[in-house]
């Protein structure tokens, strides 16, 4: 099986970048899985590395779901995604009963039209860890690992993943969400790889994070002073792991084998305490380790400090916040985007008054010199008067700054700057459908 | 280097100590350690301080909680309708209480029992005794939380996990830093710091625990604006602080919701041993902040206690007791919260080396 390695990514691997943080037109490395034909791998900013149907449109899966009550999703080898138009609660998100008529029924559109299924063709046969499921209406759906994918109407262009992400592990009671899916990255065992803001963060496999040190050379670890390997444990390699891509090994000494990526040795930091810490690189000189960086967020913005940890900020330093938020219906549809019923975000945002959500809650204006850099942090027209996506240069309409593709919002009850009043205001402490900070770092 | 006597050095042996420099002093009953003179603890368990009997009937003779966010739907929405209209609109209210005034009965603890503090050095009609017979503690707060199962324990959902996170969030690691002792069991003048750490607590052999001795960083980075400094003293081996003004106490009762208590008149009522200290944090608790603090719980797990969060707010603005704004409501209500601390060493970072390591976290722009 060969390895995909960026550009850049060879550059780096040959001693060529930096020693920290990952260049901006890095990208993540992945395993050259066999694909049917139409498919294709395509690295995004924010997901990295994700199949595509010949157009280049992300495909997504659609696990099941343990809910409060009840289950929604797909189970393995089938899908639950159907072409009917469904009108009622599901119930699965106690205290409220199912049963109650879902919003602007009239608009509303059916789980296969929100979620084309990536059908195959008669003449299709399983390549790998791609096989073919059989729908209810009889025509044949892709699925990889057992789990039928999907495009998103969402998704216009090649790289865009605005349907679901696996950024913010959100944990429980989350709607049944999609997710993009994609080839394993190109990793040894005992490492993976975590979204984050900052980019595709390189972690062990206790999801704990993995460092590199400025002082260390090509290949070459300095870190041997009693005093360094107190707080820093360098990621042991196995007698039998062998160099590969862009991983290499150290010989620290006779026998001790530590991993390097893209010639940085690795270590885990001594006094981490959780997963995903950033703290190690409080240390002068150590980073995190990214296999790729995140899309660069708008230059006006801001990182400001809170007692929580960094968030970011718009240019006069109030947090700026996501909406998120799932239906409780059977498909689970996503209701945050400009296209979706508003009534869900008005109830949380004022109340299901129209003009006191717009006096609590702001749009975050793009000033007329600001451009979009990417598909993940654009700017987009909108329409104040309904709050829907407008035409560019549309009368009336104001451009504000959206992350994938949904605006993003400040909070008029934030009056300084590290405020973050706004955090997790709606249903299930916000994720379910209400708002949450863009948590940059947390204590 | 101040000079102590061989009384208080010996006291002060038995103490756990806290660095006031960089690095740590070890508790050796060296020269250097009696010089600190000061002791530091962790937060472990917070709970909202009421008094309550085994025997339910007596402290709420008409029963307890019955309308929840299950019952005040059912009752308002019979036959379901329009989500917008009736989930939604329950949600809303959630977050616009002011919206909709009360619409269902309340029931408060009758118990005549009550645990708390004498705020205002009265006994007023509607004071508590204590347990121990003292007169005139105020705790409005209790005929609030005193038949809800939410609160009561040991089985009160919130009481249960709400406590949890006091142990596993650092957002809740909330220390205290006694200063100027001479003598844990009486000191005259003692100085009172509240920190956040920035370490997990130390699990004792079970795993369940918190023991005493371990480690904590203060936070200076995210933490200062918790930082909180208190005058008091030590009466037979009992803290009692004076009140401050405006007091915050951070608790997080869900992960990754992050919530200040902000009280007026805060004092601290703890009673110390070398290994622990145990009392009570009390005040009059901004009605605004609990309700926030509150609804971190979701609907679903404040069903679990039939407590409907709008109604909620409706009885705690009317039973609070103090702080009337220009229209002449109360803002805050008399409270206590239970506290549990186990003694920790307080490490102080070095600020200039702080300052150094401080850095925008993304380098990118």
């Amino acid at each position: 099986m060969r390895l995909i390695v960026g550009v850049t990514g060879i550059l780096m691997a040959l001693g060529l970048g930096s020693a920290s943080a990952a260049e901006p037109s890095v990208r993540e490395a992945y395993v050259d899985v066999p694909m049917p034909p139409g498919f294709k791998v395509v690295s995004t900013e924010l997901e990295g590395p994700v199949f595509a149907d010949a157009r280049g449109h992300t495909l997504y899966k659609w696990p099941i779901a343990s809910l409060r009550n009840g289950y929604a999703g797909d189970p393995k080898d089938k899908s639950a995604c159907e072409d009917v138009v469904t009108t009622k609660t599901g119930g699965y998100m106690s205290p409220y009963p199912g049963g109650l008529d879902l919003p602007d029924l009239d608009a509303r559109k059916s789980c296969v039209a929100e979620w084309p299924p990536a059908l195959a063709d008669a003449n299709a046969k399983p390549v790998g860890d791609w096989s073919i499921i059989k729908r209810s209406d009889g025509t044949l759906q892709w699925a990889y690992d057992h789990q039928p994918l999907y495009t998103s109407h969402l998704d216009q262009s090649p790289g865009d993943v605005l349907g679901g992400t696996s950024l913010f592990r959100r944990g429980g009671d989350t709607p049944a969400e999609r997710f993009p899916v994609g080839p394993p990255s190109a990793l040894p065992p005992g490492f993976r790889i975590e979204g984050t803001l900052h980019g595709r963060m390189l972690v062990n496999d206790k999801r704990y994070s993995v460092y590199a040190s400025d002082a260390d050379e090509a290949d070459k670890s300095n870190c041997t002073s009693e005093a360094c390997l107190q707080r820093w444990l360098p990621m042991l390699a196995p007698e039998t792991a062998q160099p590969r891509g862009e991983w290499s090994i150290v010989q620290r000494s006779l026998g001790v084998r530590q991993w390097a990526f893209r010639k940085q040795p690795l270590y885990t930091y001594m006094r981490d305490t959780r997963a995903m810490s950033q703290d190690g690189g409080d240390e002068p000189g150590w980073h995190n380790v990214y296999a790729q960086p995140g899309p660069a967020y708008p230059k006006s913005f801001t990182v400001q400090n809170t007692t929580y940890g960094d968030v970011l900020a718009e240019r006069n330093g109030k947090t700026v916040y996501f909406y998120t938020c799932g239906d409780d219906s059977a498909d689970q549809l996503s209701c945050d985007t400009l296209g979706s019923p508003q009534q869900y975000r008005m109830a949380i945002c004022g109340g299901g008054d129209w003009a006191r959500c717009h006096e609590l809650w702001h749009f975050v204006p793009a000033s007329a010199d600001e451009k979009s850099e990417g598909s993940v942090w654009s700017i987009i027209s909108v329409d104040p008067k309904t709050d829907r996506q407008a035409a560019e240069g549309q009368a009336g309409a104001v451009r504000v700054w959206a992350f994938r593709g949904r605006p993003i919002y400040t909070y008029s009850g934030d009056q300084q700057p590290g405020e973050f009043r706004g955090h997790s205001m709606g249903e299930w402490q916000g994720r379910r459908n209400g708002f949450r900070a863009f948590w940059l770092r947390v204590i | 280097m101040r000079l102590v006597s061989n009384k208080t050095c010996a006291t002060l042996a038995a103490l756990a100590v806290t660095s006031l420099t960089a690095g740590m002093v070890l508790a050796d009953g060296s020269q250097s350690i009696a010089a600190t003179r000061t002791i530091g603890y962790v937060t472990t368990d917070l709970h909202w301080a009421f008094y309550q009997t085994a025997d339910v009937d007596k402290d709420c003779p008409q029963g307890l909680a019955g309308y929840g966010p299950r019952e005040t739907f059912k009752a308002l929405y019979p036959n379901g309708g329009p989500v917008g209209k009736t989930q939604l609109a329950r949600e809303s209210l959630k977050f616009f209480p002011n919206d909709k005034q009360m619409q269902f009965p309340y029931i408060f603890s009758k118990a005549t029992i009550g645990v708390g503090v004498n705020l205002d050095g009265k006994v007023g009609p509607n004071d508590y005794v204590s347990p121990t017979g003292e007169k005139g503690i105020d705790n409005a707060l209790q005929k609030v939380l005193g038949c809800n199962a939410q609160f009561r324990q040991p089985e009160g959902q919130l009481q249960l996990f709400g406590n949890k996170f006091v142990r596993t969030s650092t957002w809740n690691r909330t220390l205290i830093e006694i200063s100027n002792v001479d003598d844990i069991s009486n000191s005259d003048n003692v100085a009172v710091t509240i920190y956040r750490g920035r370490d997990p607590v130390l699990l004792d052999a079970t795993g369940e625990g918190v023991a005493p001795g371990g480690t904590q960083r203060v936070d200076m980075r995210w933490g200062k604006p918790i930082i909180q400094h208190l005058k008091g003293k030590i009466v037979d081996g009992v803290l009692i602080t004076e009140p401050i003004k405006e007091g915050i106490y951070p608790w997080a009762i869900y992960n990754d919701v992050p919530t200040l208590l902000n009280w007026r008149d805060m004092r601290l009522k703890l009673t110390l041993t070398p290994e622990r200290a145990d009392g009570l944090i009390a005040g009059y608790m901004d009605v605004e902040s609990y309700y926030t603090w509150l609804t971190a719980w979701s609907t679903h797990h404040l069903s679990y206690g039939r407590l409907d969060p709008a109604e909620f707010y409706w009885t705690l603005r009317k039973m609070a007791d103090a702080y009337p704004n220009e229209k002449g409501e109360m803002t805050a209500i008399s409270s206590a919260l239970t506290v549990n601390m186990v003694q920790a060493f307080i490490s102080h970072p070095d600020a200039d080396a702080m300052k150094s390591n401080q850095k925008i976290t993304d380098a990118r722009h």
